[in-house]
């Protein structure tokens, strides 16, 4: 056998070898690419009880339209809406007691000048059921996401650059909401910091409290989703990020994605520089 | 003919006793009821007064979060205390009020004793 003949194989499957792995490690450390829809991102679909007899069908809630209407913090601390799907363990009986949606869906509580509708209310006259509970229902909604965000700016990498939208004056999110939350002090700005990357070709991640603050406030973050207060114990990577924990706890499933790279690695790569 | 009367007399006496024996007893047990009801009805008002209590030092307590930088070390191990202290007021509440709350309570413990950690760890 000539030496080429030999060679051709073995080469062959080292770069199977070396496709492999790399498709594996890509699995592994890369952000996946968000829905190909922005309306489709942060998209929750409770269907907890849809199955039951009698039941209205599962309920779709769009981020994209409470966002622009209310910080992250007043809904996941103050109403206590889990960070995760289906964990809050809605009712209708929660929500008529004044909880969860019913916190703000009462048909009472004005918001922007407007009434708010009533969620899961026993009375004929505010039966707007399918306005939530519209999986499978046609035209059920009354926002639809590209007439709403139609002025909204838009982010380099993909949706809506809300806090653009909020700089502008298009958006101001409610942050207190009376016998909800109670009246708090301004919060105590945090010094950024800097966040050296994995690999030496990537950026440092710049972290800025402040405008994390101001939608999140403190409790959402610390400690349940930045556990250590030591700094030298932190190990951020992607791999966490993608698998849910730490960023990818708001960027995976709600907050710009994590494949919007620059947004947090903010210049160019190393190789660009040269 | 006076012996009819008599036993009219009688009859009528006795009716008599008994209607106001009846009406004394009434009388009693109603009162007994009343007292009842006002003894509900202070423990309704006792209850509620430290419903608001445990409301009260919740809103207290957790109101201050932002601040949570600006306390001293002592400060901040009150708040977990005091956290501490309403845990099992909060666990005597109706199922989806005591779920909100001690959501919100652990929110707001956690934050707390994550600022009084990173003092100490700052010290160190």
């Amino acid at each position: 056998m000539k030496r080429n003949e030999r060679g051709y194989p073995l080469f062959t499957l080292g770069c199977a070898v070396l496709m492999l792995f790399g498709s594996a490690a890509a699995q592994i450390f890369l952000p996946p690419a968000p829905p190909k829809q922005p309306s489709e991102y942060g998209k929750v679909v409770l269907d907890n009880y849809a199955s039951k007899p009698g039941s209205p069908g599962a309920v779709v809630f769009d981020h994209w339209l409470h966002r622009s209407k209310f910080t992250c913090r007043l809904c996941h601390v103050d109403i206590g809406f889990a960070m995760l799907a289906k964990a809050t363990g809605i009712t209708a009986e929660s929500n008529g007691q004044g909880f969860h949606c019913g916190a703000c869906h009462d048909g009472k509580r004005l918001v922007k000048g407007k009434p708010v509708f009533a969620a899961c209310s026993s009375s004929p006259a505010d039966a707007q059921c399918n306005r939530c509970h519209s999986v499978g229902k046609y035209a059920a909604r009354k926002y639809e996401y590209n007439t709403f965000t139609a002025k909204f700016p838009k982010a380099m990498m993909y949706g809506i650059d809300w806090q653009a939208a909020e700089a502008k004056g298009m958006i101001k999110p409610i942050d207190v909401m009376e016998g909800v939350t109670f009246r708090k002090a301004q919060i105590q700005g945090r010094e950024d910091f800097g966040i050296t990357a994995g690999v030496p070709w990537v950026h440092p991640v710049y972290f800025s409290h402040d405008k994390h603050s101001i939608w999140n406030g403190c409790e959402l973050c610390h400690p349940e989703i930045f556990p250590t207060a030591k700094k030298s114990d932190v190990q951020y990577t992607m791999y966490s990020n993608v698998h849910g924990r730490h960023c990818g706890a708001c960027h995976l499933r709600v907050a710009f994605p994590l494949n919007s790279c620059q947004q947090c690695h903010p210049r160019a790569p190393m190789w660009a520089q040269q | 003919m006076t012996v009819w009367r008599t036993f009219k007399w009688i009859r009528v006496a006795t009716l008599l006793v008994v209607a106001i024996s009846m009406g004394s007893v009434c009388a009693v047990g109603q009162g007994a009821k009343k007292s009842t009801v006002d003894q509900d009805g202070q423990q309704v008002a006792q209850r509620s007064t430290s419903a608001h209590e445990w409301q009260k030092e919740f809103d207290q307590v957790c109101s201050t979060t932002q601040e949570a930088m600006s306390f001293s070390e002592n400060e901040l191990a009150k708040f977990v205390q005091r956290c501490d202290a309403l845990l099992p007021q909060i666990e005597k509440l109706d199922e989806t009020r005591k779920k909100v709350y001690l959501g919100r309570l652990r929110m707001c413990r956690g934050l707390y004793a994550y600022v009084l950690e990173s003092k100490r760890n700052e010290k160190k």
